[in-house]
């Protein structure tokens, strides 16, 4: 590794002195060579207390993290809410992750502290003044979904790391890692190791303009950490300061310049930030998954660690765990039934063997692993489908497993609420693997329950499940269906998604009622409203006193024609969920009374929509027919006259008058004749009026489809106006017509057909059988026909 | 083996290098090997030699994938052959041939596969006057290059092995099971045992039609290596660059390798084949092969014309039509692809660069 470095001078600069007063350890988050040599370190130095890089608002949770009933990976959860507007004027709300695994420096520091019985402390600034210490788009205010304190993507993509990729022959900079130092590294002293990383960390610090630490935010973490550091100094005589190896250079030149000018920090209520420790997952803490500034692999590293602690040597360790890897992946292969032999795991061994003594290294790493099975188990051209093996590789390496916070101490309310309830309902939780799970909601309370929570975690858009096949009450869809079919996946963003929602609550009922009150205040109305009200009933959370006195305002006071339209059907949906379970609330009863009142006001100026909005009118019609044929009959008179009124208006829209008319129709059978003169209407009018006619059928057919099977004197209206047509006209209206007879069951249509063949003296088989006339040809043909008779005429 | 040659053999074009390696290699060798692995790594992916004199630059000679080459040299170290399986003109056989010549010194010991490829092509025939005469014996013996290369302890290089019938691939089944093969007619003495040092390279071509499947029986016995197309821009131009030169220089051209109108072909194929720009605009793919090879090729017949017709000047013209040729063979739908090409990327490319806008004027030759 020696050779890498040429510039030997550089590490001159950060002594490791074990007799000095501070001492200064580099580390690269989650790298299991950078554990084994701090805990070699520590040893060796023995310090008083260790120091270590974290946003020191979260030394409280330092137990949790160390807790031995803590299972690794956890990850503290840092939030701030802007109210103040200190960070930017959009007073957005800020959230970012701080994990931990088994093979973390930062843990391994806290975890011998412990044993050692030490004091330990976080000494960054706390995150909502490195927030307000950071510009724009840089450092942890960069647009991205998952935010991660432990960032060092600085070490990571410097330019210099393309320069040693290219000299070392690797192809990347976690090939280089791996084998110049989670490899190489082990074999080293503590001092050589600390040497080689302040070495490496020195120069990609070089490479990094002063503007750009500024800006991110690294000029005044590091101006608070050295002072923290300096404080510790009047206190301790052996202090150990861990933290990113970027830093170490800039922490120890403020140490020793004694020019420490640090930020002032910001008196924020606790209201408004804190952080809470959470289960975390390997996969997102996977660099492969997009976590920028983690290791690939997350899993076998972490068992590097724990067989290299357990061994206390470094001999094997990775020989041992990637043969092990690479019997697992061969076991997994086979189960995808694709054959790998012992033959081929032999080979495959002895492939990385030879790759390893080829390659300098002392062990065999993923790379030679994965090159072993590139090599040995796929057989013929490697492309997406014929690479399984290595998809395999990957998943057995990074693992799907969830951490498991031990002291619930600091853990929010609602995911110990989570947790408990997952348990009680036996749902998987342990890992991230999506399950699929079918529920029998009429059949088996517990699958009610099971409904009930899915739809709370929904609710509180915890990313937890979604329902993949079912009735969807908001929509109105899959009206048949009887079962539930939900697939659902524990996260950290479930978590994530569960601590910001603390404040609402100490259940996840509780959260759901706060929230679902927010939500009624938030929009003020009734659409909104009534689906907040199915959605309570779905998740079995009964609306509180304030939740209907809220919804008896919206009520009152929406006058959106539309949306009390739309709350009307919902609550519609409410009262028939209500009578399906057997329900004892009837307020959904009171509430659609309210709309159906409020509705019937305005409805008589609705007949005059624009066509835009016709088919919302006339789905709000029908509505209002269902519900007063059915649930509210002393309404259907009042109904009844102002279809009349909506009939009798002097500007009507084609399809709302269709609708109405088919409305009165099916009211009242004998007002046919009322319906018929409309249409002769539409037939007898100039050509523009006939295309309405179109529209009309359309309305009319979405009320009263029976109209036109009961006699067929609609049905020669209909093959009038349609073959009274000239083509373009007919193109036309052709949209509205086919609309029209969308209405219509399949049977119904075909029965349709026939009589419209009988009206033409055709058959059904005739009209299949005959020859099939290109389009084109048919109206060359007719305008030919046209030519011809013109011509005729003339000579006549 | 004479240097002069259109091609002569990798170990004749580098003998000295080799020469030098074997004589500076203090690694370890596998029994019969020339080299030692890293030697070999050497010799392909390039690298400094510690000499007597100082350090040796040796140049590197296959791009694109070092890890690739590594697995193949420690694959032949081993007990399995190696198969190198990819899309044509990846420079499957170079890196056979410079597998060959490294570990054994020799490249040429080659089965060629073709649809007419029987069994004692692969195993052994007879010469049939000295049968006559003699009976059977080893004298009237023909052996076949992997005959050769089990008595000798070197590599038989099987190239284009799925050309051949799968029943006719898999008379090798036996031989690289149990490094074995029987000759009955020859009793006693007909029980070849394969030296170490002996091994199988193969390459197969996953594009082309009439290729014949292997079955899994002998895929078992190889390690599959996939060879891909060149990735990075740069590089290609690199090895057009090289290439050419060494085209040029035995077909006695003399004249530099304008590496401008190099870039620019490499870019070209590079679009083409990967259906988008580097602005990452996507374009379609014509159906024809756009390996490097064929890119070399295009480039040669540009220089080459320059030399004999156009007084040592590259006229861009004869490149785009020589790149006509290259890529419209068998679908017509090709050309259209290769104008809308030239209407929309190189005229947008043209705009700002002389070369370019050369260039985008020659599109009214793609007829």
């Amino acid at each position: 590794m020696e050779k890498i470095f040429r510039d030997s001078k550089i590490t001159e600069m950060i002594p490791y002195d074990l007799t000095g007063k501070v001492l200064f350890f580099p580390v690269r988050h989650h790298s299991p060579v950078c554990s084994y040599q701090l805990i070699r370190t520590i040893r060796e130095y023995q310090p008083e207390i260790i120091l270590i890089e974290g946003p020191e608002n979260a030394d409280g949770l330092i137990p949790v993290l160390t807790d031995e009933n803590t299972k690794l990976p956890v990850a503290i959860y840092y939030y701030y809410k802007d109210l103040k507007k200190l960070v930017s004027e959009d007073g957005t709300d800020y959230k970012c992750y701080y994990p931990f695994l088994y093979s973390s420096p930062e843990y391994n520091a806290l975890k011998q502290a412990g044993i050692m019985g030490i004091p330990a402390k976080f000494i960054d600034l706390p995150y909502c003044d490195i927030l307000i210490n950071t510009t724009g788009q840089k450092g942890l205010r960069k647009n991205t979904d998952k935010h991660s304190y432990a960032d060092d993507s600085r070490l990571i993509y410097s330019k210099f790391y393309e320069k040693i990729c290219e000299n070392t022959n690797v192809r990347n900079f976690e090939e280089f890692w791996e084998k110049y130092f989670e490899i190489a590294g082990l074999y080293l002293t503590p001092e050589n190791f600390v040497r080689q990383m302040h070495t490496y960390c020195i120069i990609t610090r070089s490479e990094t303009p002063p503007e750009d630490m500024l800006t991110d935010g690294t000029t005044s973490r590091e101006s608070h950490m050295a002072k923290r550091i300096t404080e510790a100094m009047k206190i301790y005589n052996k202090i150990l300061v861990v933290t990113g190896g970027f830093h170490s250079k800039g922490l120890y030149d403020l140490i020793n310049t004694k020019k420490i000018k640090s930020p002032k920090l910001h008196r924020i209520s606790a209201k408004q930030h804190g952080c809470y420790p959470m289960a975390y997952s390997y996969e997102s803490a996977d660099a492969l998954h997009g976590y920028a500034s983690g290791m690939s692999y997350p899993a076998f590293y972490d068992s590097v660690i724990n067989k290299l602690l357990e061994k206390n040597s470094p001999e094997n360790v990775y020989n041992d765990l990637t043969f092990d890897l690479l019997v697992q992946t061969a076991k997994h292969t086979n189960k995808k039934d694709i054959p790998v032999s012992i033959s081929d795991v032999t080979s495959a061994k002895s492939l990385m063997d030879g790759l390893s003594a080829l390659r300098n290294s002392r062990q065999s790493g993923m790379y030679e692993l994965y090159d072993a099975i590139t090599s040995t188990f796929i057989k013929g051209e490697k492309t997406i489908s014929s690479a399984q093996p290595l998809d395999i590789l990957r998943k057995l390496a990074t693992c799907k497993e969830v951490g498991y916070i031990g002291d619930k101490t600091h853990v929010p309310p609602l995911i110990t609420d989570f947790e408990e309830q997952a348990k009680k309902l036996r749902l998987k939780i342990t890992d991230v693997t999506r399950n699929n799970i079918e529920l029998s909601i009429f059949q088996k309370p517990k699958d009610i329950e099971k409904s009930r929570f899915f739809h709370r975690m929904n609710f509180l858009d915890t990313g937890f499940a979604y329902m993949k096949n079912g009735r969807d009450f908001n929509n109105n869809t899959g009206k048949s269906l009887v079962r539930e079919i939900w697939n659902y996946a524990r996260t950290p963003e479930t978590d994530s998604s569960l601590i910001d929602h603390t404040t609402d609550g100490f259940t996840i009922e509780e959260a759901c009622t706060t929230v679902a009150v927010r939500r009624l205040r938030d929009s003020m109305r009734c659409e909104t409203s009534a689906g907040i009200a199915v959605d309570c009933f779905l998740m079995g959370i009964p609306l509180t006193k304030s939740e209907t006195e809220l919804i008896d305002i919206i009520l009152t006071n929406d006058g959106d024609f539309f949306s009390v339209g739309k709350g009307l059907r919902k609550f519609e949906t409410l009262n028939s969920l209500q009578q399906l379970y057997k329900f004892s609330d009837n307020t959904s009863l009171e509430y659609i009374r309210k709309c159906f009142e409020k509705l019937i006001i305005s409805l008589p100026s609705m007949v005059s929509v624009s066509s835009e909005r016709a088919e919302e009118v006339i789905s709000v019609l029908k509505t209002m027919y269902g519900i007063a044929g059915n649930i509210l009959p002393e309404e259907l008179s009042v109904f009844t006259e102002t279809l009349d009124v909506m009939a009798q208006a002097d500007i009507k829209e084609p399809s709302v008058y269709g609708a109405v008319s088919g409305l009165l129709y099916a009211i009242n059978s004998s007002r046919r004749t009322d319906v018929e003169n409309a249409m002769s209407g539409y037939l007898n009018g100039t050509t523009e009026i006939k295309k309405q006619g179109a529209d009309f059928l359309k309305g009319l057919f979405s009320t009263a489809r029976d109209i036109i099977l009961s006699d067929d004197s609609f049905l020669k209206m209909t093959d009038t106006l349609i073959t009274g047509m000239e083509y373009s006209d007919f193109m036309e209206i052709l949209p509205s017509m086919r609309l029209a007879f969308s209405y219509f069951a399949p049977a119904e249509i075909q029965d349709t057909a026939k009589a419209v063949a009988g009206l033409h003296d055709v058959t059904a088989y005739n009209v299949m059988n005959r020859m099939i006339v290109d389009e084109d040809m048919f109206v060359f043909g007719s305008q030919f026909d046209a030519d011809i008779l013109e011509k005729l005429d003339i000579d006549l | 083996m004479e240097k002069n040659s259109i091609k002569p053999p990798v170990e004749v074009r580098y003998a000295d290098e080799l020469e030098l390696l074997a004589k500076y290699d203090t690694g370890k060798r596998p029994e019969n090997w020339k080299l030692s692995p890293k030697a070999v790594r050497t010799f392909i992916l390039g690298g400094k030699v510690k000499t007597d004199d100082g350090n040796v630059e040796i140049p590197k000679k296959f791009y694109g994938n070092d890890a690739l080459v590594e697995r193949c040299i420690i694959t032949l170290a081993g007990n399995r052959g190696l198969m190198l399986v990819g899309e044509p003109g990846t420079a499957k056989t170079m890196l056979s041939e410079l597998l060959s010549a490294g570990c054994c010194g020799i490249s040429t010991n080659t089965v060629q596969g073709t649809a007419g490829t029987t069994e004692d092509m692969i195993k052994y025939s007879w010469n049939y006057a000295l049968l006559l005469a003699k009976g059977a014996c080893r004298e009237a013996l023909v052996p076949s290059p992997l005959l050769v290369g089990m008595e000798k302890g070197i590599f038989t290089r099987f190239e284009e092995i799925t050309r051949t019938p799968a029943e006719i691939q898999d008379s090798l089944i036996s031989v690289m099971s149990d490094q074995i093969l029987i000759i009955p007619e020859l009793a006693d003495d007909g029980i070849i045992l394969a030296k170490s040092g002996f091994n199988i390279i193969g390459t197969a071509n996953t594009r082309d039609k009439g290729v014949n499947e292997m079955s899994g029986a002998l895929k078992r016995r190889f390690n599959f290596e996939t060879v891909e197309p060149v990735k990075d821009v740069r590089l290609e131009k690199e090895i057009i660059v090289r290439e050419a030169q060494n085209l040029a220089k035995a077909g006695n051209i003399d004249m530099p390798v304008d590496t401008d109108v190099a870039e620019l072909l490499a870019v070209t194929y590079h679009e083409l084949r990967e259906g988008i720009t580097e602005k990452g605009t996507l374009i379609d793919k014509p159906t024809a092969v756009m390996s490097t090879a064929e890119a070399v090729s295009v480039y040669y017949q540009t220089i080459s014309h320059a030399w004999y017709y156009g007084d040592g000047k590259i006229d861009l013209g004869v490149m785009t039509e020589s790149l006509l040729g290259a890529v419209c063979k068998e679908n017509k739908d090709d050309l259209e692809k290769l104008k809308a090409y030239f209407r929309t990327v190189v005229k947008e490319k043209g705009k700002g660069n002389g070369l370019w806008k050369k260039y985008s004027e020659t599109a009214k030759l793609l007829k």
